[in-house]
């Protein structure tokens, strides 16, 4: 375990080095979060409510979604699809660690960063420039559990696409369909109760809802209360134990397709 | 000095081996037009989604937004297919790579874009050509000559306009560290062409107007074909627009190269 704290910390170090590029994604995150603003504006036209969701409600959701955006990017497809192609992976490969474990870690670090460089400050904006009220409830509470499982379940698909990189010469075609994929069906863009009735109950038994559509939601709507979000949290938790054991099971099958060259 | 038509002759014989050697990797490429196939749907997705519960955005239709998002698509296939380069300044300039431009007696830019012709792009081209095709019969739009010469002119200021933004951005890596962010940020920009510009406000409205002029790479030139008589005057300078920003990016980039001192190895 000591060893898997020492990559987290180290990871986020590297972060550390890239406080320039912050200052862009924050300006690109007040950017997109006015556009939505007049898109939204546009959408509700004065309409009270839209599918049970007022424009604050759904504001929220869409302005934290772009901050959660940037939080749950893992990057470890790409990195481990250079590192297949460098031959770097054999070094992870014969030491005493768990490859799934020693990415997860790895990106953790980056999380961490991003959480207190970008997404603290986006919802910091969020309540004091842009003056929207989040009111108080019990899924403020349970938000930061949500979201960390939110995170794991992404990185699975982030590892997965990644693994894929033993077979194919390079993952961007396979990294930017899954992220298409994710940001369409997960609630990223428009909450799930725009999506027409039949879409939205397929969408509800993906995995990819426990993405952003369930963390967002809390903060969106923080007063529907436990009974609401416990069973939310169980389908998420039920997510990550099942995706994490998939992509175990695939590790095994596709490191013995895995050849090295250079190094 | 070479004249243009050496320039295209050469560009063509380094496009060739450039597809050759790509073809090597058929697989990768499927996979990757797939993936540039679905990355333009999804914009059109959350339209579909969002036109679900409304009948009208702005007053603008699902059919006119679908247009605008044609030739918006269209707009930005040059700068992915030629420029695909611009993503890669910032290694060469970190490793020290991008000296080897300097050592040919050709134009630097053409020789570094040169380098890439990406591939994948094609289909987001022919995307862009079938939603375009298809809204217009749908919206009964009358192609005259004339229409067709101002969809030629109005897509190749546009395609300038996009080329020049991104290009922009990827110069910034002659100055910073990393000048990934910038480029993301320009990435991210590009996003909100093809919204209708009349939803924004005044100060966002002059911005995506006069200092990034996003508004000229899809809105403003389709308004010529979906409301011909609620024209803003603004479009007939496109063509200035575009040419004009690409002197300044063009003039950007020799700063840039000039300044460029190469690092150790």
């Amino acid at each position: 375990m000591k060893s898997y704290l020492a990559l987290l910390r180290g990871s986020y170090m590297v972060g550390l080095v890239y406080r320039f590029g912050f200052l862009f994604s924050i300006a690109g995150n007040i950017i997109y979060m006015s556009v939505t603003y007049f898109l939204w504006h546009s959408i509700y036209h004065g309409r009270e409510t839209m599918h049970g969701l007022t424009f604050d409600q759904t504001y929220i959701y869409v302005a934290l979604g772009s901050a959660v955006f940037i939080l749950l990017k893992t990057y470890v497809d790409w990195q481990m699809s250079y590192d297949i192609r460098e031959g770097m992976i054999a070094s992870y490969l014969i030491k005493p660690i768990d490859l799934q474990l020693y990415e997860l870690f790895m990106s953790f670090g980056y999380f961490l960063m991003s959480l207190s460089a970008i997404t603290i400050p986006t919802i910091l904006l969020l309540i004091f420039v842009f003056r929207v009220e989040i009111p108080l409830g019990v899924g403020l509470l349970i938000f930061p559990f949500s979201l960390i499982m939110a995170y794991l379940i992404n990185f699975c698909f982030d590892y997965f696409v990644g693994l894929l990189g033993f077979y194919t010469e390079s993952v961007w075609g396979l990294s930017i369909t899954k992220e298409i994929i994710i940001t369409v069906l997960s609630g990223a863009l428009i909450p799930l109760q725009f999506f027409p009735d039949a879409i939205q109950k397929i969408l509800l038994w993906l995995p990819f809802q426990a993405i952003y559509y369930t963390p967002l939601t809390m903060v969106a709507q923080p007063t529907l209360g436990w009974d609401t979000f416990l069973p939310m949290l169980g389908i998420q938790l039920f997510w990550v134990a099942a995706l994490f054991g998939l992509t175990r099971l695939f590790y095994n099958q596709a490191i013995r397709v895995l050849r090295i060259s250079g190094g | 000095m070479h004249s243009l038509t050496d320039y295209i002759r050469l560009y063509f014989v380094i496009e060739t081996q450039y597809i050759k050697a790509r073809m090597q990797y058929r697989a990768d490429f499927i996979i990757s037009s797939i993936g540039m196939f679905f990355s333009s749907l999804a914009t059109l997705g959350v339209f579909w989604v969002i036109f679900s519960s409304i009948p009208d955005l702005a007053g603008w239709t699902f059919l006119q937004l679908v247009f605008i998002y044609g030739f918006y698509m269209i707009a930005i296939s040059p700068m992915q297919i030629l420029f695909d380069n611009i993503w890669q300044i910032r290694f060469h300039v970190l490793q020290g790579t991008f000296l080897k431009y300097y050592f040919r007696p050709l134009n630097m830019m053409f020789y570094y874009m040169s380098e890439v012709f990406d591939l994948k792009g094609l289909t987001q081209l022919a995307a862009g050509i079938i939603l375009l095709i298809y809204t217009s019969i749908q919206l009964h739009i009358d192609w005259t000559l004339a229409r067709v010469a101002l969809l030629i002119v109005t897509l190749f200021s546009a395609s300038l306009v996009q080329i020049s933004i991104t290009l922009m951005a990827g110069c910034a890596a002659f100055w910073v560290l990393d000048s990934y962010p910038v480029l993301g940020l320009a990435w991210k920009l590009r996003e909100f062409a093809p919204y209708p510009m009349n939803i924004f406000d005044g100060a966002f409205r002059f911005t995506f107007t006069y200092i990034i002029p996003l508004g000229f790479i899809a809105f403003y030139p389709s308004q010529l074909f979906l409301q011909p008589q609620q024209v803003s005057p603004l479009i007939y300078f496109s063509p200035i627009v575009g040419i004009g920003l690409f002197a300044l990016t063009y003039w950007i980039w020799t700063l840039g190269v000039n300044s460029y001192t190469g690092t150790g190895s």
